[in-house]
């Protein structure tokens, strides 16, 4: 059957503007951070997680900060007397040690090592695990074979052993690479559910579409693929922090991480060796450390909390639970029932 | 929001041996500001076809879970849903007990939803889908289902194969039909179906139809088919309602409705019908959005996209008149709608007025 | 089909082979050699350096002067057999210490990991259930509390705690000395009292990560039609809860379930220390700090195939439970 070109030639498909405007760059950048950045913060700001998490990390950030202006002395033997309990002075408010170094003063001096470690580790193993999982689920085949055989094989050594051979024989002091080593093989695990998310997307429409017009493999895993995926990567990506802390100070507890700096696990370790286990007039040498532990983990695993619901929210239905016969009323009523 | 009291609901709709009534049912999710469906009272006969028509948002689904008492957490319903059995019965559903809706539910009236993929558990087969009703409602398992299987041939499909099967290793019209067969499952009385060929390409929707009739025939069920698609359930239906704005606003005879609607809102969705043979320019979608339940304005809630509007029309909002025996419609100028609006899709004449509708 | 089931065997048999390679070589860039310590000993104890060079060997399999490949050659043609050298530091073969460690371990990570998503799975459907109520809101907030505390923070606390403090529980070992090893009830008992705070401390942690995940896929699963039209069906709440929305809830945590087990193996490095209790972790530590090159190879080789054979069996069976997946390899792009 026979379109009626000539016919609908005075038809004019566009919208009623005329003129089809420019966007200004300023205006799509203005677009893109409502979007993008001010809309899910308003959305995860509602939700207390997010806003308790936030909070608790600021108190670290703010602890970091004021241990790089040297706010707050550094810790050094004698500080005070030896095993002074906490609450009991200004001087020392958590207390010291048995060599009469300042707890608090040691808290706040390890932060910014450890958050830097932190940040380092987590960007590296999604980092990868982006790249590994997108390029894996979306190109399939052989690519997908090669880059799962190698996760497979880097998945089975074994984590924490792996990084503590790696710690003892280099012997890193910086913090960032201590960061990545401790999630070396991180991104393995984490690239192959990145992986089976990709394998759904990559069935959408759009991707067929970008597929068909010819664009580039690079440019659909960024504009296709990735964006659908930052959901589960930012929840990871805490994940993955979380996952530093615990086994960056369980490693210092253990002694095998070099004692660069003074660091929350190696005051455990000074504690736990130290016979704080023994008496309970050396707890708190044992207990703070354990509470700044506990305070990171829980600000970001609230902040991950949170943020899974921005991005997941989860609908149930429920049918209603009564419903108002109007029977015997002549004219209906409207009673909260619930 | 205009309360009941000012309106007429219970006119002549003709209908002798009704075995649903709805009167009065309203449908709330925010404890009475606005509403999802507003104060709708109808009829539905026994052994007839009812098709309910209206535009995504104009509250059909409410109407459909309504008639299985339903609705979703937090919404509240409100009214009657009045259910005869026999001609000599008559129960409130709203009133029932767990127990008492449990029974009726599936048993007397169940439900087609639309995209029956979803409707099935993916990890279960479907047989075991059935096989779960009848211990439920503790029916016979073989008894049902050598009737299920009976069922099921009678839509074309090869019951051992789809009973055998996960819901995803069935294709879209196979899923479809075999949502039918499980609401046929425990001889209803009606069967309510919620846009159920929505979702399946244009052949499939037709065999589909035609099924339908034949299930109706011969299962002796009362059908209720809610949709957008206007020609689509022309050809099947016996009587046919019209919705918009979670109101109603006509009933009565297919043929009436089709060739001689007495609503503008009728009338411009029969224009607005599209034609593949007309060009581009005769094509007449209704300008506007319909509203929100937020924004249900005052008066006639069609006013603002009416040709016919005038000064009555927003500020008081029609009561239902009769038409002819069986029709009736909610509209302040229905008489000027029929000469003033031509319909003008295949089958209508030149003066503008159909010549019978669409026959099958 | 079974092509594919082939492939996906010589896969695991390979990734064994290679890690064990790997390991091999990470092995020997830890500093100060395998024998340093020993050959040191040996040398302070009047032996001559020849005989030194001899004994090693015999200790071995690998002579370590032989070039790398070759020691690498040896090693691995050996362990093929079976033969994993014997243990510089503790003078026995690898094979029986590991023998004997390895139950103690797999038993605590068997029990802890079962018992995490035993009752995480558990708390996790209730919590959906009454989904907003107090109930919820309580263990949820547990959760992340306790989500958020390292297990060996636990561990050490309780060691402390009820260990050190209050005596109940013993503070080393993994049977009580004395009691003779066999099946009676003195060493059941010994047994259990030994693990028992191991266990709590590896387990009290976890339940919450797997109690929210629970609770998160069980709110997505009701959300579905499908289980609407279950209800309107009339099926009892019973028989939705189970078959109808647990049993699709459940579905993801499974895959999760048998890495957790094999990730969970590694971690007993730290637990085992803290309770000095001799399974496998206990011995990595020790043999890492000895530099004692067969027992580590030895302890990383069970790791490394616990993890691979978790992997394989996660990939094969997932299909079974989950009908909706096709195994196989996917299309090219």
């Amino acid at each position: 059957m026979p379109t009626e070109a000539d016919e609908n030639e005075n038809v004019n498909w566009r919208s009623d503007s005329d003129v089809s405007a420019d966007v200004t760059r300023g205006e799509r950048f203005a677009e893109l951070f409502e979007e993008r950045i001010r809309k899910p913060a308003i959305v995860a700001w509602a939700d207390r997680r997010t806003r308790i998490g936030l909070l608790i990390l600021g108190v670290y950030l703010g602890m970091a900060l004021i241990a790089v202006f040297d706010l707050y002395r550094a810790p050094s033997t004698n500080q005070a007397t030896q095993l002074a309990g906490p609450f009991q002075s200004w001087d020392y408010p958590l207390g010291t040690t048995m060599s009469g170094v300042d707890l608090l003063s040691l808290i706040i001096h390890s932060t910014p090592d450890i958050l830097l470690m932190i940040i380092a580790g987590s960007v590296w193993a999604t980092g990868v695990a982006v790249l590994v999982g997108t390029l894996a689920g979306y190109k399939g085949g052989a690519v997908d074979r090669v880059l799962m055989s190698v996760s497979d094989v880097v998945m089975a050594i074994p984590g924490l052993p792996l990084v503590i051979i790696l710690a003892v024989t280099f012997n890193p002091k910086n913090p960032i690479i201590l960061g990545i080593l401790i999630n070396i093989n991180y991104w393995a695990g984490l690239g192959r559910s990145l992986r089976s998310q990709v394998l759904t997307i990559r069935e959408d429409s759009y991707v067929e579409a970008s597929r068909t017009m010819g664009v580039s493999t690079p440019r659909i895993l960024q504009k296709d693929i990735i964006p659908n995926l930052m959901p589960y990567v930012t929840v990871n990506f805490v994940f993955a922090a979380r996952y530093v802390v615990f086994a960056s100070i369980g490693l210092f507890f253990l002694g095998v991480l070099p004692y660069s700096a003074q660091n929350w696990g190696v005051t455990l370790n000074y504690a736990y060796s130290g016979g704080a286990l023994f008496t309970w007039e050396a707890a708190h040498w044992l207990i703070f450390p354990m509470i700044a532990i506990m305070g990171l983990s829980l600000g970001l695993i609230l902040l991950g909390q949170g943020m899974d619901r921005v991005f997941n929210p989860r609908v149930r239905t429920r049918l209603a639970e009564s419903s108002e016969s109007t029977k015997t009323k002549t004219d209906a009523a409207m009673t909260e029932d619930h | 929001m205009t309360t009941t009291s000012e309106r007429l609901h219970r006119s002549n709709d003709a209908v002798e041996d009704p075995i649903l009534e709805v009167k009065n049912a309203s449908v709330t999710f925010d404890g009475g500001e606005t509403y999802v469906l507003d104060d709708v009272t109808f009829s539905i006969e026994r052994n007839e076809i009812l098709g309910v028509v209206g535009e995504s948002g104009s509250g059909k689904s409410m109407l459909a879970s309504a008639l299985l008492d339903a609705i979703p957490a937090p919404g509240h319903l409100s009214g009657e849903v009045l259910y005869h059995p026999d001609q000599h019965t008559t129960v409130d559903i709203l009133e029932f007990t767990d127990d008492e809706l449990m029974e009726y539910r599936w048993a007397d009236v169940s439900m087609v939803f639309q995209g029956a993929m979803s409707s099935f558990n993916p990890t279960m087969k479907v047989g075991a889908h059935f096989q779960d009703t009848l211990k439920a409602h503790n029916e016979s398992v073989p008894d049902g289902m050598a009737f299920a299987r009976e069922i099921l041939s009678d839509l074309y499909l090869d019951p051992e194969r789809v009973l055998d099967s996960y819901p995803h290793e069935l294709s879209g019209g196979m899923q479809q039909r075999a949502l039918i067969a499980l609401s046929l499952l425990l001889e209803p009385e009606v069967l309510v179906m919620d846009e159920p060929t929505a979702a399946l390409d244009l052949l499939m929707q037709r065999s589909i139809l035609l099924l339908l009739e034949d299930i109706k025939e011969k299962y002796d069920v009362t059908m209720v088919f809610i949709t957008h698609d206007l020609p689509l359930v022309a050809s099947l239906a016996d009587r046919m309602a019209v919705m918009y704005a979670f109101e109603l606003v006509e009933a009565g005879p297919r043929d009436q409705i089709i060739g001689e609607s007495a609503h503008p809102y009728t009338r411009a969705l029969l224009n607005s019908t599209p034609n593949i043979d007309a060009p581009l320019e005769e094509m007449q979608p209704i300008p506007g959005k319909s509203p929100a339940p937020v924004n249900v304005p005052s008066g006639c809630s069609y006013a603002d996209r009416c040709p016919l509007a005038t000064e009555t029309c927003t500020q008081d909002a029609p009561s239902f008149d009769q038409v002819e025996d069986g029709h009736t419609v909610a509209c302040h100028h229905w008489q000027r709608a029929r000469d003033e609006i031509n319909l003008s899709f295949a089958g209508a004449d030149e003066t503008g007025r159909s010549t019978g509708g669409e026959r099958r | 089909m079974g092509h594919y089931y082939l492939r996906r065997t010589a896969r695991m048999f390979v990734t064994v082979f290679l890690v064990a390679s790997l390991s091999f070589g990470l092995i020997r860039l830890l500093p100060g050699g395998p024998f340093s310590l020993l050959r040191a000993n040996l040398l302070r104890q009047g032996v001559p350096a020849s005989e030194v060079d001899a004994r090693i060997a015999n200790l071995q399999n690998i002579r370590p002067d032989a070039p790398l490949w070759e020691q690498y050659l040896d090693y691995m043609l050996a362990a093929g057999q079976g033969d994993f050298g014997t243990s510089i530091a503790l003078g026995e073969p690898v094979s029986r210490i590991i023998a004997q460690a390895v139950p103690w371990t797999v038993f605590i990570v068997l029990v802890s990991t079962v018992l995490i998503f035993v009752f995480g799975v558990l708390l996790g459907a209730i919590q959906a259930y009454w989904e907003g109520s107090r109930f919820d809101q309580l263990v949820s907030g547990v959760s992340v509390t306790l989500m958020s505390i390292p297990f060996y923070v636990v561990a050490v606390l309780a060691l402390f705690v009820f260990a050190y403090q209050f005596g109940w529980f013993p503070t080393a070992g993994t049977v009580g000395v004395g009691v003779e090893t066999g099946v009676s009830m003195a060493f059941f008992t010994s047994a259990l009292h030994h693990a028992a705070l191991p266990i709590f401390s590896y387990t009290i942690t976890g339940i919450g990560g797997q109690a929210l995940a629970m609770r998160g896929n069980s709110i997505q699963v009701l959300g579905n039609d499908y289980v609407e039209v279950a209800r309107l069906r009339g099926l009892s709440d019973r028989r939705i809860a189970t078959r109808y929305v647990a049993r699709n809830a459940i579905l993801p945590l499974y895959t999760g379930f048998l890495l957790l087990l094999g990730f969970r193996l590694g971690g007993t490095v730290i637990l085992e220390q803290i309770f000095s209790y001799p399974g496998l972790g206990y011995y990595m530590w020790s043999a890492l700090e000895s530099n004692d090159y067969p027992l580590m190879m030895g302890t990383f080789l069970v790791i490394t195939v616990a993890l691979v054979i978790g992997v394989y069996i996660a990939d094969l069976t997932y299909g079974m439970i989950d009908p909706r997946i096709s195994r196989g390899d996917t299309d090219a792009y």
